[in-house]
């Protein structure tokens, strides 16, 4: 986005409302001046007998601050003020959407909704404090409930942090079954974190109890780690040059933070990333698309508050597509359970209602693939589940 | 990645960690940039808002150099062509040069509330020319904090917005201070005082009447009705006389309306007069005041976050989102979600997009999708990854039904 145009703009009305200030303060100097001149006069001339009548002073400063007339040289520069801080926001309508709510449905949401939904994320992001406050200050003290499990997370996460893997492990241990129905092998991780850590600051001997003690059990689970880790014993006291740096290396600590958050949110049944985030991502990259449907619909704002479906597609990141959807190329209509898709023998896909039409409702009737010059039977058609 | 580059101890089973996706190179950064800057024209309010508070004290300091200035002049005039004696004159003349001094003062210190906004403007121009490809996670996730702030304002939670900003430090990227000047009034208006709000009407007065609007209109008909409901019924006649009658050639209609209620009194039970005396009049004052507020400022009518939730939930809204086995990380998978996107409409699309259930990742052309025997589909990553785990044999994750991986068609989507 071209922003220099904007910074000019505005280093303008910089410009100009510095000199105006400037002129404010030289004329406000400039009057004083007079005034305090003939002040002096005014009070110097006590006692002498030349003394001109304090009146003439006074009509003197007089008409010299009329000659000056300070007000009218306070306008110009005003003037030119003016026309940059009425300049700089066109500019800015210009170069921006001006009313990014004109997409807006008027429908008002729920507030209490939207206050769980804040509360939770506040939460969930670690930020405790801030959803104390915000909780009692919009006076919805039950959305709390969402905080323990996340204080116990962040708990975790700090004590990672700051090296100590022991509550990470003791949660890990409470977890495994869970863990290794996900398939996740978070606990043999963090022991192997745990040993290289020992092996650096206690030795080989320690390293070797911790092993055997912890990791010979599960073996069947870790053999490949075990090897790697004696392999590790090899280099102890300057593993940082071993083939194996990449088992401690301060990243992969900060991975496995982010891998255990994931099983976290995982095993609480919520989603990693926070759901109002994700929302809010969607929510950008699809209201320029919005906005601009709407330059198109002008005037046609009540069709827009009672549409049922968005008349132009969305496009989201494919972080933000969560599900499938099939949009059958010879209908254009999407897939549903009613009109599912179907697999031709060639291995093109179109939706049941369109080889249909193609076969003529003839189910016996064979019909050419419109994608490639196989013919196709409507017997040898599969349904297809993404 | 890091253990498979190990040169021992590896077997196929310690493969558990996903390849990394690999992004179809060329296209997408391209995109990827367009879609930065559609987003970035979205701050119109981000700039906006502090330059007009900018404009409005530079414009608020002039006409105090204005005023005292023409007073000083004319006080020297008066002093000239009156008849002083010389120590009147003197200190005539003095307490002129005082007031300049103190207008010197004021003047420095309006150069400072200026400089103070200049930064906040410039800052948030910085703000959005430092975002690019490769901070733009960290950027966005201010933005999130941001929105968020807009709207605790807005609800008038300020604590929380003074927090979270302070605790992100985002406090140049956020309109704290301009909704300082809101909460006075709209406290006041809390406890049924309109006298803040009809100054901040003063303050105003031309960009209100720009507008056309009767914001002030309507606070003066609510302190008429308050006479009424007291019993004053003299003073509410003056009062209409002074401050509600010049609003007649306008609004006769309403005018007429509500002084009708000198004759129902506040104990009517006349619908239409009763809704006057209603204590929900003040809510009414209150959301009109937040309107014009933002309107002057050039804030969205609505708060930001619900402008981006609508247009969120609209895009993400499919009918498949409300089945059973939507997945977690779909937002609308949640109740609360799901209650805000209800009245809002279904996204579109012109163009197939699949999603390997098992993977959760894009199938195209890079990764296509494979069918099972049994018509479920998944990415050849995933099948892949699943074959060579378990000597090409496919388990069915939906279905749990078995099949060898030589037994997978694939499907072309158009």
């Amino acid at each position: 986005m071209e922003l220099n145009t904007i910074k000019d703009a505005f280093d303008r009305v910089v410009k100009k409302q510095k000199l105006s200030s400037s002129k404010s303060q030289d004329m406000i100097e400039r009057v004083s001046q007079e005034i305090e001149q003939a002040l002096s006069r005014m009070q110097s001339v006590v006692g002498t007998t030349s003394q001109p009548d304090h009146k003439v002073v006074l009509a003197e400063v007089k008409t010299k601050l009329k000659e000056m007339s300070p007000l009218s040289q306070l306008d110009n520069p005003q003037k030119e003020l003016s026309v940059a801080l009425n300049k700089y926001p066109k500019i800015l309508e210009k170069s921006f959407n001006p009313d990014i709510s004109k997409a807006y449905r008027n429908v008002d949401f729920d507030v209490h909704t939207v206050n769980q939904i804040l509360a939770s994320h506040f939460y969930r992001e670690g930020l405790f404090d801030i959803g104390d406050c915000f909780i009692e200050e919009a006076q919805e003290p039950e959305y709390a409930d969402k905080k323990s499990p996340f204080l116990e997370l962040f708990r975790i996460l700090e004590a990672m942090k700051s090296g100590e893997l022991e509550p990470a492990l003791e949660w890990a241990a409470t977890n495994r079954e869970k863990l290794d129905q996900s398939g996740s092998n978070i606990e043999i991780q963090l022991r192997r974190l745990q040993f290289i850590d020992i092996l650096q600051k206690k030795g080989r001997d320690e390293a070797l109890k911790y092993c055997r003690k912890y990791m010979t059990p599960c073996a069947h689970l870790c053999m490949p780690d075990i090897q790697k880790l004696m392999a590790c014993l090899l280099w102890a006291g300057r593993l940082e040059s071993s083939p194996y740096y990449d088992l401690f290396a301060p990243h992969h600590a900060e991975k496995l933070a982010e891998e255990l958050a994931q099983q976290y949110c995982k095993l609480l049944g919520e989603s990693y990333e926070s759901p109002l985030s994700t929302t809010i991502a969607a929510g950008v990259q699809g209201l320029p698309t919005l906005l601009k449907l709407m330059n198109v619909m002008t005037g046609r704002k009540q069709e827009w508050q009672n549409m049922k479906h968005l008349p132009v597609p969305v496009d989201l990141d494919k972080e933000l597509q969560f599900h499938s959807i099939f949009v059958c190329p010879v209908s254009r209509d999407q897939a549903s359970e009613e009109n599912p898709p179907m697999l031709l023998s060639c291995g093109h896909v179109l939706c049941k209602q369109s080889i249909t039409k193609l076969s003529k409702n003839n189910s016996t009737r064979p019909f050419k693939c419109p994608y490639c010059p196989t013919e196709v039977e409507v017997a040898h058609c599969r349904q297809l589940h993404f | 990645m890091e253990i498979d580059a190990l040169p021992n101890g590896n077997s196929p089973a310690a493969t558990t960690t996903p390849l990394p996706a690999t992004t179809p190179a060329g296209a997408v950064p391209v995109s990827r940039a367009g879609q930065l800057s559609e987003s970035l024209k979205l701050e119109h309010q981000f700039l906006r808002v502090p330059f007009e508070h900018y404009k409005k004290t530079i414009r608020a300091n002039h006409r105090v150099v204005e005023k005292e200035m023409s007073s000083v002049i004319s006080g020297v005039s008066q002093a000239a062509d009156g008849d002083l004696s010389r120590d009147d004159a003197v200190s005539q003349l003095n307490s002129l040069v005082s007031r300049l001094q103190g207008l010197k003062r004021k003047l420095e210190e309006g150069n400072l509330a200026e400089h103070l906004q200049e930064h906040r403007c410039r800052a948030r121009i910085d703000h959005l020319e430092s975002v690019d490809l490769e901070n733009v996670a960290e950027w966005n996730n201010m933005r999130v904090k941001r929105i968020l702030v807009d709207y605790m304002l807005r609800m008038s939670y300020y604590e929380t917005a003074t927090k979270l900003a302070q605790n992100s430090n985002i406090e140049d990227l956020v309109d704290i201070e301009v909704f300082q000047e809101a909460k006075k009034v709209i406290d006041a208006l809390r406890n049924k005082e309109v006298a803040p709000a009809l100054a901040w009407c003063a303050e105003n007065k031309s960009r209100l009447k720009r507008s056309k609007s009767k914001f002030e209109f309507q606070l003066r008909l609510q302190e008429f009705i308050e006479l009424v409901r007291d019993g004053n019924n003299m003073r509410a006649i003056t009062y209409t006389r002074k401050y509600l009658a010049p609003w007649g050639a306008t609004h006769l209609k309403e005018l007429q309306r509500v002084f009708a209620t000198l004759a129902f009194r506040s104990n009517t039970e006349c619908l239409q007069y009763k809704a006057l005396f209603e204590p929900k009049q003040w809510d009414f004052l209150m959301d009109q005041f937040k309107q014009e507020f933002c309107r002057i400022y050039g804030m969205t009518l609505e708060p930001l976050l619900n402008i981006y939730l609508q247009a969120g939930l609209s895009a993400l809204k499919t009918p498949f989102c409300y089945e059973d086995d939507c997945p977690k990380e779909d937002p609308l998978s949640q109740e609360g979600f799901r209650k805000l996107a209800s009245p809002l409409p279904f996204s579109k699309q012109h163009h197939s997009k699949l999603v390997c259930y098992i993977t959760k990742e894009i199938m195209d052309t890079e990764n296509p999708p494979l069918v099972l025997p049994n018509g479920y589909v998944y990415s050849t990553k995933a099948l892949e990854e699943m074959a060579s785990k378990n000597n090409g044999s496919i388990t069915c994750p939906r279905t749990g039904e078995v099949c060898d991986y030589s037994q997978v068609v694939k499907a072309f989507i158009s």
